[in-house]
């Protein structure tokens, strides 16, 4: 199959000699082989952080919410905040995989497997929060409406929280089955090259796929099934999270613009996330040539357009709390920019509105350090936009009497810190058994996108020369294609 | 017949074919590899499927067995034979006193669990003070002895009696003194008690002696009118009150009676009438009453006597010398109040704190100039609370000093605590041959004892009191004494030679024989009703008879002494009082009314004054003074007089028990002497001192930011406008909402709360707290900002500048002078919404509506998301971080089989990771709807009573039915000045506010 596409679109895929063969051996190769050094430094600290995780939260279990920070009046404040945080970080996947895929925007195809576990991971350690922070969490199942002994008892359709479980638990479900029936066809790749235990393994989960044109022919079908379903699930789960705040009736909390604002908020620090790790997956494991330039630019102009909408959100906010005329509201933004939790809301400000709009030079937003230092800047303010909403918003609230300030305890600390561990320790994990990256799908990006068929094709003539100059002018900032390679290219 | 049919079980058995043939010659078709099992090869066989069965099939049994373990039963044995009078989930109520007052005694199947006041007293009968409705910890307290003690060691009553009597008898036939110290004794067995001690031992000295004495104002009143006592107040009849550092609502004399009476021209009722007295105060500290005031005066304690000196010049139109000079804001309140003062004359009152004799002589002075004798001030019925004689116990030290005392009994009296020159006191002790004290536990003066004669606590003994003349109270057990004590009288009539005498009858004849003579009054008449009163008729009013001019010279020159750049003013709480009642968790955890400081004393300066001493929040200052000195926390007060540190005695106990031992530090050695009186000013330096500690506070933004939660007026205003200020919609206006209106066709329980009534002393606190099974969490936990009370009372300052007032954090930054400020209390609950914001966010409906109007929690149900208290806007939910009831780090409450007793089974208490919060006392509402339809009548106003209502002195809660038009509530609620806090978010609360007015000169 060979396509013409336009030689103004830039290739997805660069490298000499790219094979189907060379696409299989290079992105199975973590899970065909053992472990670097380096997976295993990252995994003994991931796994560190997992086991203070356990710790923390078993600690929590046994004695009782009391260690953690909270209070009379600050009910929530680093669990929700976390959590929060967490399911944010989960949307970019299922934005990738989904919507990407909706509007065929195949670059999607070499980032979205990872995105996609991040998101599932990312939902996990959101969802052990959901638990975590009952004080009776060994009944937390009475959140779903399942016929019971004590009666009639039913939940509230009413709370938002009930809500947000079947929110939550839908967007998961249906992310770990995008997910998984993405990873057949690669599944079956690495069964086909396996032996003994492994291949056996890798049969059962790749569900007896056999690679005919009908199980091509299914497999685009779900595929598309799958992001039809998911692409409301990106708006609606971040909106129903939002409203756990915005049907409230806490100064701070109680109001309309969340939805939006939380939703992009969410894109905003899951393209960070998916910025962070794969900066570092393309360089440690030699993607270079499936993860390009293109993409981390790509993901750079969503993060710089997301920010900007976060941004204008707080303008809102602030503007929408003095034209309220409501004190109460009022005073709730006047503490956040000069109360006892300033510092917080200008550390939010600084990291989600200021550095996002470096984005606007191309040597930044190509600037692969940079960058990553960005991704982890920006989720260090998505963490405190949560914090600010959650935590000073309730700490002075209606009566002057209740105001009170919220300190965190090592538990608290820990289970943050433990929930990061807990997530690469997860992810990690994905990297050694499952292909970081959808080696299917990049395949399908070969014979259209990749450097070389559009190199041939230029060889072929089938380019005017404007357009060649264009687009080699445009190669220069990949770092995986050289000089060289550039002036190799001629019309 | 059998049948012929044959079934082959193959084509093989038909053909008989010779595999068959032979394979069927066995038992079993193909041979069993037994042997090959049974060798070892057989055992090392790749899979050993039976083996794996065997080992499978035994865990599985032993785990299935092993988790069969029975739940223990505990079984609730019911009577086998059922006392007539005690009907299990009935409660019995029994007429007893505590401190004087007549209560009642709540017992549930032989248990008591509360205290309530005895409204048909016709002394004391609106609500209980804090110590009071603590007081049932105090009786199931661990920490108190359990046997008597003889050197150190347990001992029986037989051995301990025989060593007393011939301790007392070798002082007597010596002819050395037996000192008999004791608190106040207004109890007449007791009284009689010691008398037969004496009549067995003619040596006996009975010396009584207070912590805080009011021996000055005897010794004035001696002086005045040649009569050595105490008076009672009867504030009811002022119109205008002037106290000069008397914390009268609080702490000083009788603040429960005073409470009650004085809100009897403040309350709702009396506005309605357009009456309102008018309070003027000068003092030092902010106080409880101070709070109250309708004008509050920051004045040094030094500058006491000249306010007095010159309210006397005013009011009489002399000029003594000595008359306040300094201080402009003062003259110019003396010269209105003086005005005031004249113009009520009759109903008019100055009292003072001052411990000074000649202070004193100076108010009585001005009271009878003022007419206050004729029906204020009563020296007929006078108050036997305080009888403490300080001289007596200074001679008392020196007498034992120089070995004139032989033995000394102890009775109720902590000296050794108390007293401001401990260690002479203890020195005293250990001179004197021979100590007994009869306490319930080893406090600071009876570790120093040789025997313990352990007391048992009111609850466990008959006695009666005597809170002012003519006037007495009953005391009678609701229960065997829980350890092995015995009551004082016993013991005093056990060394007397009595052994064989019952309380019981010792008492009942001391009544029939000399109390209840004539009156046509029977002893069981007296159990029922629990108190006698035979209140003397009044009589004229008395003359004055002391000397004012040199009265005020002596008080002038004893304020000199005192005066200086920081002066300390020493205090006795309003809620932890003088350190007797220490180990009392639920004392402990109520927040001080005005500064919300719970489980600590500490230095209260103004803010201006802490900047000149450099110290902040969390900063701690030495004080020295009197040859001692301390390092306290500080606490910034705003109110507090420039150049003076108050702090509060009480504190720093050593040997109350877990739960008081080392709480706060001991101010008693900063006390002072005057005249041989106890003085509790004095003057002292102070300097920052290195340390952080911060202070246990339930509250600690002070300021109610401009908000309109809490609403207030001055009277002038509210004559011209009853509704001033209080918001009232006075048009029609359409509101919308969101959610269906909840009917309540029965009954509607609401609440009206008087912000005027309300003195903030806190007993509703603690009331809620028994009531409800409360848990009482220690101070790191109120840190944490976690206390568990599900009524609190916000306190909040205005701070008054060049009569301007502040209410912001960034406006109040710019004030130079913390010395004005006005105070509201604004008690809050749970105000049982009907649109309430909590029921709505909670995911399993653990919070829900009722018909009645109110707010439940289900606990069983709630699996402890906290949502609803996030969107609680009055914050009166608490949440059980800990299971408080089974946690070693609540030791000082309820984690032990004795205080467990005190808890009310008609409240579940709540296991960890629950929400809970005001119920409006459910299940008294549930128990007054059985009762009435039992009785099968229609349910009255007033037969439900919520435990804060019921404990209130001020009376500054009204609860009842709204859908009855003439229920109590329901004429309060249609007042023109109630107004719902934050009725702008109609959440619909049911708890209506009504204005706190005051009666400002400025009106």
């Amino acid at each position: 199959m060979s396509s013409k596409e336009s030689i103004i679109r830039q290739p997805l895929v660069t490298g000499e000699n790219i094979t189907y063969a060379k696409v299989t051996d290079d992105i199975l190769l973590p899970v065909e082989n053992k472990p670097n050094k380096a997976w295993w430094i990252g995994f003994t600290i991931a796994g560190l952080g997992a086991l203070l995780w356990v710790v923390s939260v078993g600690y929590t279990f046994w004695e009782g919410i009391g260690v953690w920070g909270l209070n009379k009046t600050v009910g929530w404040a680093w669990d929700i905040t976390d959590f929060v945080w967490w399911v944010g970080i989960g949307h970019a996947g299922t934005l990738i995989s989904a919507v990407l895929l909706i509007f065929k925007q195949n670059w999607r195809n070499s980032i979205n497997r990872s995105a996609e576990a991040m998101t599932i991971f990312a939902v996990i350690c959101a969802a052990t929060y959901v638990v975590a922070h009952m004080g009776r969490p060994w009944l937390a199942y009475w959140i779903f409406p399942i016929p019971n002994q004590f009666g009639s008892l039913w939940v509230n359709f009413n709370s938002p929280l009930v809500w947000d479980a079947f929110a939550i638990s839908t967007y998961f479900t249906v992310s770990l089955v995008f997910w998984f029936c993405g990873l057949l066809p690669d599944i079956a790749t690495v069964r086909d090259r396996a032996t003994g235990l492994k291949r056996k393994i890798y049969s059962i989960l790749s569900l007896g796929w056999n690679g005919s044109v009908k199980t091509w022919q299914r497999f685009e079908i779900v595929a598309l099934i799958l992001a039809g379903i998911s692409t409301p699930l990106v708006l609606s789960v971040h909106t129903i999270v939002s409203m756990d705040f915005a049907t409230s009736i806490v100064p701070g909390w109680h109001t309309t613009i969340f939805p939006p604002y939380f939703v992009a908020g969410a894109i905003f620090s899951g393209f960070a996330m998916v910025q962070t790790l794969l900066l570092v997956l393309r360089k440690v494991m030699n993607f270079e040539d499936y993860i390009t330039m293109f993409h981390i630019e790509a993901m750079n102009i969503i993060i710089l357009v997301t920010g900007s909408i976060v941004g204008i959100a707080y303008l809102t906010e602030l503007f929408i709390a003095w034209y309220s005329g409501s004190e109460y509201e009022l005073y709730a933004f006047q503490n956040r920019i000069g109360g006892p939790y300033a510092w917080a809301y200008w550390s939010m400000m600084t990291c989600n509105v200021i550095s996002p709009q470096l984005f606007w030079f191309k040597k930044i937003r190509t600037s692969i350090p940079i960058s990553w230092v960005l991704s982890i800047v920006v989720n260090i303010g998505m963490w405190f936009e949560r914090f600010v909403i959650i935590v000073t918003s309730l700490h002075r609230d209606y009566l002057p009497s209740s105001w009170a300030m919220f300190y965190p305890t090592w538990v608290d600390v820990g289970i943050f810190v433990g929930s990061v561990g807990l997530f690469f320790t997860l992810f990690l994990l994905f990297l050694r058994f499952l292909p970081g990256i959808a080696v299917a799908e990049v395949k399908m990006l070969l014979k259209s996108s990749s450097l070389q068929h559009k190199k041939k094709q230029i060889e072929e003539g089938l380019f005017p020369a404007d357009q060649v100059e264009f687009f080699k002018e445009r190669l220069d900032m990949y770092d995986s294609v050289t000089e060289e390679e550039i002036s190799e290219i001629q019309n | 017949m059998g049948s012929n049919k044959k079934y082959w079980k193959g084509l093989e058995e038909l053909e008989q074919t010779p595999a068959f043939v032979e394979k069927s010659k066995g038992e079993f078709s193909e041979s069993i590899p037994v042997e090959n099992v049974l060798n070892e090869a057989g055992l090392s066989t790749k899979t050993p499927r039976r083996d794996f069965l065997k080992t499978l099939g035994f865990g599985l049994g032993a785990v299935t067995l092993a988790s069969c373990n029975r739940t223990p039963i505990r079984k609730a044995v019911p009577y086998i034979i059922k006392p007539e009078e005690v009907t299990p989930g009935i409660p019995n109520y029994y007429a007893s006193s505590f401190n004087g007052r007549s209560v009642l005694v709540k017992t549930r199947e032989g248990r008591p669990i509360a205290l309530e006041v005895n409204a048909d007293s016709t002394d004391i009968n609106q609500g209980t003070d804090a110590v009071t409705a603590a007081a049932i910890l105090d009786l199931y307290d661990m920490s108190k002895l359990q046997d008597p003690q003889l050197d150190g060691k347990k001992t029986d009553w037989g051995k301990l009696d025989t060593t007393v009597k011939k301790a007392l008898k070798k002082a007597n036939d010596a002819g050395k003194e037996i000192s008999l110290v004791s608190r106040t004794v207004n109890s007449p067995s007791t009284l009689l008690a010691i008398a037969k001690l004496k009549e067995e031992f003619e040596t006996v000295n009975h010396i009584q002696v207070d912590p805080v004495s009011y021996s000055g104002i005897i010794q004035a009143n001696k002086e005045s009118f040649d009569k050595a006592v105490v008076p009672t107040y009867h504030l009811e009849h002022a119109n205008v009150v002037v106290s000069v550092a008397a914390d009268f609502l609080g702490s000083w004399l009788d603040g429960q009676r005073h409470t009650q009476d004085y809100i009897k021209t403040r309350d709702y009722k009396s506005l309605k009438d357009g009456k309102m007295s008018r309070h003027i105060q000068f003092e030092a500290g902010l106080s409880l009453t101070g709070t109250n005031a309708d004008v509050r005066i920051a004045v040094k304690p030094s500058e006491e006597a000249a306010v007095l000196v010159s309210l006397y010049n005013e009011i009489t139109g002399s000029s003594q010398s000595g008359a306040l000079s300094t201080n402009k804001k003062a003259q110019t309140a003396i010269q209105l109040a003086a005005k005031e003062l004249k113009l009520n004359r009759g109903n008019a009152v100055v009292v003072a704190g001052s411990n000074d004799a000649q202070v004193q002589i100076l108010v009585n002075a001005i009271n009878a100039e003022l007419d206050a004798y004729n029906q204020i001030i009563d020296l007929e019925s006078y108050s036997k609370q305080y009888a403490g004689d300080d001289a007596s116990f200074k001679k008392f030290v020196d007498d034992a000093h120089a070995g004139r005392i032989g033995a000394a009994i102890f009775v109720d009296a902590n000296p050794a605590y108390t007293h401001y020159k401990a260690e002479e006191v203890e020195k005293a002790i250990k001179n004197i041959e021979f100590t007994v004290s009869l306490s319930d536990r080893k406090d600071e003066t009876a570790s120093l004892a040789n025997a313990i004669a352990t007391s048992c606590s009111f609850f466990e003994s008959w006695g009666d009191a005597s809170i002012r003349e003519g006037f007495y109270t009953i005391v009678q057990p609701t229960i065997n004494p829980l350890f092995n004590s015995r009551q004082i009288e016993k013991s005093l009539l056990a060394w007397a030679g009595d052994r064989e005498t019952s309380a019981y009858d010792f008492v009942r004849k001391n009544w029939e024989e000399n109390i209840l003579v004539d009156s046509g009054k029977s002893w069981k008449e007296i159990l029922q009703s629990g108190f006698f009163d035979n209140t003397p008729s009044e009589s004229a009013a008395p003359s004055f008879s002391g000397n004012v001019t040199d009265a005020i010279n002596k008080a002038t020159q004893a304020a000199k002494e005192i005066a200086g750049d920081i002066e300390l003013h020493l205090y006795e709480p309003s809620v932890m009082r003088d350190g007797h009642h220490a180990n009392n968790a639920y004392l402990q955890e109520v927040p001080d009314p005005v500064s919300k400081v719970t489980w600590d004393n500490y230095a209260a300066i103004n803010p201006k004054f802490a900047e000149e001493l450099g110290v902040k929040e969390k900063g701690k200052i030495k004080i020295k003074a009197n040859g001692y000195e301390a390092d306290l926390p500080v606490l910034i007060q705003p109110g507090q007089a420039m150049g003076t540190i108050s702090v509060a005695l009480g504190y720093g106990r050593t040997k109350v028990g877990k739960a008081g031992n080392n709480v706060g530090i001991n101010a008693y050695p900063f006390v002072s002497e005057i005249n041989g009186n106890k003085r509790f000013t004095v003057k002292a330096s102070a300097e920052k001192t290195a340390g952080i500690y911060e202070l246990a506070q339930t509250q600690t933004h002070h300021t109610i930011e401009g908000r309109n939660i809490i609403r207030e007026t001055n009277f002038q205003k509210y004559l011209e406008d009853p509704s001033s200020e209080s918001g009232q919609f006075k048009d029609e206006h359409k509101t919308y909402d969101l959610w269906n209106k909840y009917e309540s066709p029965g009954h509607k329980w609401v609440m009206a709360i008087d912000l005027n009534a309300c003195t903030g002393c806190g007993s509703c606190i603690v009331a809620c707290n028994v009531e409800n099974n409360v848990p009482v969490v220690g101070r790191d936990e109120v840190r944490r900002r976690r206390e568990m009370h599900w009524i609190r009372i916000d306190r909040y300052y205005t701070i008054e500048e060049d009569d301007k007032k502040y209410t912001k954090e960034h406006d109040i930054k710019n004030v130079e002078d913390f010395e004005n400020v006005s105070v509201v209390h604004q008690p809050m609950l749970c105000q049982h919404c009907d649109h309430a914001p909590c029921e709505t966010v909670c995911p399993v409906l653990a919070t829900v509506h009722s018909s009645e109007g109110l707010n439940h929690m289900a606990y069983n149900r709630c699996f402890g998301t906290r949502y609803c208290a996030n969107n609680c806007p009055y914050k009166v939910r608490r949440f059980n971080w800990f299971n408080y009831w089974n946690d070693s780090r609540f030791d000082n409450y309820l984690n032990n089989e004795f205080s467990q007793l005190m808890l009310n089974p008609d409240v579940t208490a709540r296991s960890r990771g629950v929400m809970e919060k005001c119920s409006m006392c459910i299940q008294r509402i549930q128990a007054g709807k059985l009762e009435a339809k039992m009785e099968n009548r229609k349910l009255e106003d007033g037969d439900i009573k919520t435990a804060c209502q019921v404990a209130c002195p001020a009376n500054a809660i009204v609860f009842g039915d709204l859908n009855d038009p003439n229920s109590e509530v329901s004429k309060a609620l249609r007042n023109e000045r109630v107004y719902y806090v934050l009725e702008e978010i109609n959440v619909q609360p049911n708890i209506g506010y009504m204005t706190k007015v005051r009666n400002t000169f400025e009106a």
